[in-house]
């Protein structure tokens, strides 16, 4: 083809515009605004060198925003992509009958609601006199059993959580179903002539050859688990107490509501290193094919 | 094989258990919808004496099909932009031999991994400096960059595959390189197309994030934000609210139900090659 | 069918650009004196009442438009301190008196509008003197107009205090005697819910006012200067704790709409609130028991170094922009929004006071009429404690309140970490200031 030298950069520049200016600049700002002390109504700056960072890390909430979120990242590992998985696994077994496909889909349908729907759809579920849980507990017998889900401060981080896995754990179910449906057949008839039972097979072939698709999916969950911001704020927004409050949350509430602009770089700078790290893992892990 | 009828029974009882654990909230919410405040105060587990269907009218002409005209502007621009940015670097990095594309792929791919929230504060002042702060526009040129490094990267894997051929051939008909773009390459992705689309859309309607810091006039809040603003704007009156958030979240659903096979192999390409 | 999808994406999208930019264009079409006013009712009957006014206004005015914009309470507070100081503020916005509004000032962000109201002196006499003082710094600068008049008082549910055989209590030992009662009759005494925090702030900036001398809250509630080593602020918690076994269960899980909505139907025989809640109630579509037979007394008495003549509640207004363009037009428009015959039609649709004189014409409901004799005839009103604060040490103090409200915390340990907030604060707020 006959082009000039440059016609290739032509396509490529808009595209790349777009990210240069609107994604990298503004996390190379951030990292600069970390260091100086700044509020969104005085264009004022002040450099302030580490500051920021060391009020970040000497936070009392610090460790409480490490430990949901990293309470939030394990839980979903467990419950999203572990039992996800299984009931992919299931759903793709022989006994499932024909009906699997509209479990499935069924499954998928809370991942289609938005984060702000479900949070405030949760706050009635979870309301301790009308909600949804209380009362069918209490329909149920079980008077005792019945919490304030959203009040008490040892439980609302794992209401929140529940929520997540609700809303979630549908979605790595339909994206292994996929990938097992994805192996070639003549892989599983072997394994069934070698006389491998169903379990086996699972364990022992299907899993194997979907362990690229299972890594991605715990990729996903685990850098979700520290961007987790929507599902806090629409519901207890960090309460009660400090109790569950994570490090989007944090980040948003210095920028908006404290007017700390500085704090909020320190908590994004945090938030990027970890999700960089956990990406480069990613992409080695799945360049070099190990687990 | 009587056991194994057995437990075909028992494993379909779990699935519908799942599935109630599933359908049971969103169930109590629709009842919940069409009973008055009184009637849910009393017992929420009861069925409505008369079914309210007031409710959803209310919800619905309390701002939410302002919120839905938004959310179909932003959804639209938005979609368009990512699709055209996206092929052309695509296109662009795989269809030339250029100098340097893997370096600028990388560097795109790169975006992938840089979230939202690190951007936000500077993102902020940006928009605000090129007084597109409370306009569409400051949602839909971040949604646009932020959803392209993904975007490429599945339109990359799947231009690469095309034959060379086709395009040699066009060049004989004397097709410039943007004729090729449009005439064959576009032609013939339309389902890598049709798949990002559904993604990115999936994304875009319901991010909350960005449009609740970088809008703020009521007039132009998109469906997530509109039903946070839901929350205090009706106070007391719960059941609107619950209608709200059902009627929020049925065109997502619908939209699922009508093309769950797109839906899927959109997901599936997108997550399979992370 | 893969290729109808997605032409119909493609042709949405282009629709949609094609609006977007549209409408992008059509605003600096006008030549009117645009005024961009930002408040904080946008739930239905307030929004319409105050739209239906600007649009009064406008059509008496042909040379104005005024542009509006509203948000949620929160959402407000968040939006707001975007939006101040940048080249969009508006020209006409809600603010809070106090902290919330002096650190604009602080910035030079608010118009000053005492020479307005010593050029008018009409206007000036007007108003109620003992609301416009929560406008007016110490130097004498008047920076806002109030829109509607409030005070924290006990709703009480008259008939379950006759079941129980208690009498309204004018101290604290009276009080917890009354809630006493009403439990032994099988009542919840008091319907409470602090989800959203600021509720406790209610509760401990009245208990505050009581237990602490003036001077000294005079001092703390200064960013600069605040240290609240006072032993007076822990037993304010304390008293607060002693409450907690009166307050229905899972305070903490509960909406303070929810809590009212409980009172209302029953569910606790009092309910700390605002007096603009009043029409809340009693609105016969949205008020989930508007026939509810209940009364009103003031927070009951403690003995301390305070001052117990402070009701708590100041009044909210509106503040122009020091940025505005357009000042005078500004003015004149709060001037008529904000005065006595808006005020009275604003007292008799939507139930809220603002603070002119005499505005009570035409006013039927009794409850509202005697909320709003305990009112104006206030010594002195008392801020809202939350907005009082500078904000890392108002969310501290939140933090603080929700975790003693589900006992995780002692006052003692509580008030440690808020001394701690404070002192970081003076240097942050010491900071803003030197810029």
């Amino acid at each position: 083809m006959r082009t000039k030298k440059y016609t290739p950069y032509l396509y490529m520049l808009p595209g790349c515009a777009m990210v240069l200016l609107f994604v990298y600049i503004p996390v190379i700002a951030n990292c600069v605004y970390s260091f100086f002390r700044l509020s969104s109504y005085s264009s004022g700056m002040k450099f302030v060198g580490f500051d920021n960072y060391v009020r970040f890390f000497t936070n009392e909430t610090f460790w409480i925003m490490i430990r949901n979120n990293v309470l939030y990242c394990v839980i979903s590992l467990i419950v999203q992509v572990g039992f996800g998985t299984v009931v992919a696994l299931l759903l793709e077994s022989k006994l499932a009958g024909r009906f699997q496909n509209v479990f499935r889909n069924i499954y998928y349908i809370p991942a289609l609601i938005s984060l702000t729907a479900v949070g405030l759809m949760f706050t009635f579920v979870y309301e301790p006199n009308l909600g949804l849980l209380n009362s069918a507990l209490k329909a149920l017998g079980l008077s005792n059993w019945t919490q304030s889900w959203l009040g008490d401060s040892k439980l609302a981080i794992f209401s929140i959580i529940a929520m997540s896995q609700w809303q979630f754990t549908g979605y790595i179910t339909l994206l292994m179903v996929v990938a097992f449906q994805n192996i070639s057949t003549d892989y599983i008839e072997a394994a069934e002539i070698d006389g491998a039972g169903p379990v086996r097979r699972a364990i022992s072939v299907m899993i194997p050859l979907a362990k690229e698709q299972l890594l991605v999916c715990s990729i996903i969950t685990i850098i979700g688990a520290f961007k987790l911001f929507t599902e806090v704020y629409s519901t207890t927004a960090g309460g009660p107490g400090n109790s569950s409050q994570v490090l989007g949350l944090f980040l948003y509430q210095n920028a908006f509501l404290h007017d700390d602009l500085g704090m909020a770089a320190v908590t994004g700078v945090f938030i990027f290193v970890i999700t960089m790290i956990l990406s480069i893992i990613q992409i080695k892990v799945t360049k070099s094919g190990e687990v | 094989m009587k056991k194994k009828t057995v437990l075909k029974v028992l494993l379909n009882l779990f699935f519908v258990f799942l599935a109630l654990i599933i359908l049971l909230p969103m169930a109590w919410m629709i009842i919940n919808s069409l009973k008055t405040n009184q009637e849910m105060f009393k017992n929420s587990l009861a069925l409505p004496a008369v079914p309210q269907f007031n409710n959803w009218v209310k919800a619905w002409n309390s701002g939410l099909y302002k919120y839905f005209g938004n959310s179909l502007i932003v959804s639209g621009a938005s979609l368009l932009g990512i699709l055209v940015l996206s092929s052309l670097l695509a296109y662009g990095l795989t269809r030339f031999q250029a100098k340097g594309s893997n370096v600028i792929f990388l560097i795109v791919l790169g975006g992938m991994a840089l979230s939202e929230q690190v951007a936000l504060v500077p993102l902020y002042k940006i928009l605000k400096a090129m007084h597109i702060y409370n306009t569409y526009w400051a949602l839909i040129l971040p949604y646009v960059a932020f959803r392209i490094p993904f975007t490429v990267f599945l339109m990359r894997s799947y231009f690469i595959a095309i034959p060379r051929e086709l395009e040699e051939a066009a060049v004989v008909d004397g097709y410039n390189s943007f004729q090729i773009f449009l005439k064959i390459i576009v032609p013939i992705s339309k389902p890598i197309f049709a798949s990002c689309a559904i993604v990115c859309l999936n994304h875009v309607w319901n991010e909350f994030l960005f449009a609740n810091v970088f809008l703020e006039s009521k007039a132009l809040m998109t469906i997530p934000i509109g039903l946070m603003t839901f929350k205090g704007d009706l106070r007391a009156d719960y059941t609107t609210m619950l209608a709200g958030i059902i009627i929020a979240s049925l065109p997502m659903i619908i939209l699922f139900l009508c093309m769950s096979r797109q839906f899927v192999r959109g997901l599936t390409a997108g997550a399979v090659k992370g | 069918m893969k290729k109808r999808v997605l032409s119909v994406l493609l042709a949405t999208s282009m629709v949609a650009t094609m609006a977007a930019g549209a409408s992008a264009l059509t605003v600096s079409a006008e030549e009117k004196k645009t005024i961009k006013f930002f408040h904080r009712f946008p739930d239905e009957p307030y929004n319409s009442f105050i739209e239906s006014k600007i649009a009064e206004y406008e059509e008496a005015h042909p040379d104005i438009d005024i542009v509006v914009e509203s948000a949620q309470n929160n959402p407000y507070k968040e939006k707001l301190k975007v939006v101040v100081g940048g080249d969009d503020c508006p020209d006409i916005f809600f603010s809070w008196c106090g902290e919330f509004t002096e650190r604009f000032i602080r910035e030079d962000l608010i118009l000053d509008l005492t020479p307005y109201l010593e050029a008018d002196t009409e206007w000036k006499e007007s108003l109620m003197e003992s609301q416009m003082v929560n406008y007016t710094l110490d130097n004498g600068m008047v920076y806002g107009i109030p829109f509607r008049l409030d005070a924290k008082l006990f709703f009480y549910n008259i008939d379950q205090f006759e079941e129980a055989g208690v009498e309204v209590p004018t101290t604290w030992d009276e009080l917890v005697e009354v809630c006493e009662k009403l439990q032994e009759a099988g009542f919840t005494p008091i319907a409470y819910g602090n989800q959203d925090l600021w509720p406790s702030a209610h509760y401990i900036g009245t208990l505050n006012q009581m237990l602490v001398s003036d001077e000294v809250r005079a001092v703390d509630y200064t960013p600069t200067t605040g240290a609240f080593t006072d032993p007076g602020y822990q037993t304010a918690l304390e008293y607060y704790e002693k409450l907690i076994p009166y307050f229905n269960e899972n305070s903490n899980g509960i909406t303070a709409d929810m809590a009212r909505s409980n009172f209302c139907m029953g569910m606790g025989a009092m309910y700390y609130a605002e007096v603009i809640e009043i029409p809340y109630i009693s609105d016969p579509t949205s008020g989930l028991n508007p026939d509810l037979n209940y009364g009103m007394f003031k927070f009951p008495e403690i003995e301390g170094p305070g001052n117990p003549n402070i009701l708590t509640g100041v009044p909210e207004g509106f503040v122009v922009s020091s940025k505005t363009e357009y000042p005078d037009e500004c003015v004149e428009f709060l001037k008529w929004f904000l005065g006595k015959e808006v005020g009275t039609e604003q007292a008799q649709t939507i139930g809220w006071f603002n603070a002119s004189i005499g505005t009570t014409e035409g006013v039927t409901d009794q409850t509202l009429l005697d909320a709003y004799n305990v009112i104006t005839s206030a010594e002195e009103m008392g801020p809202w404690f939350d907005n009082a604060l500078y904000s890392t040490v108002c969310d501290e103090y939140l933090t603080a309140a929700s975790d003693l409200t589900n006992g995780d915390v002692t006052p003692a340990e509580a008030m440690e970490k808020i001394q701690a907030k404070a002192l970081e604060a003076q240097t942050l707020a010491a900071q803003t200031t030197e810029e």
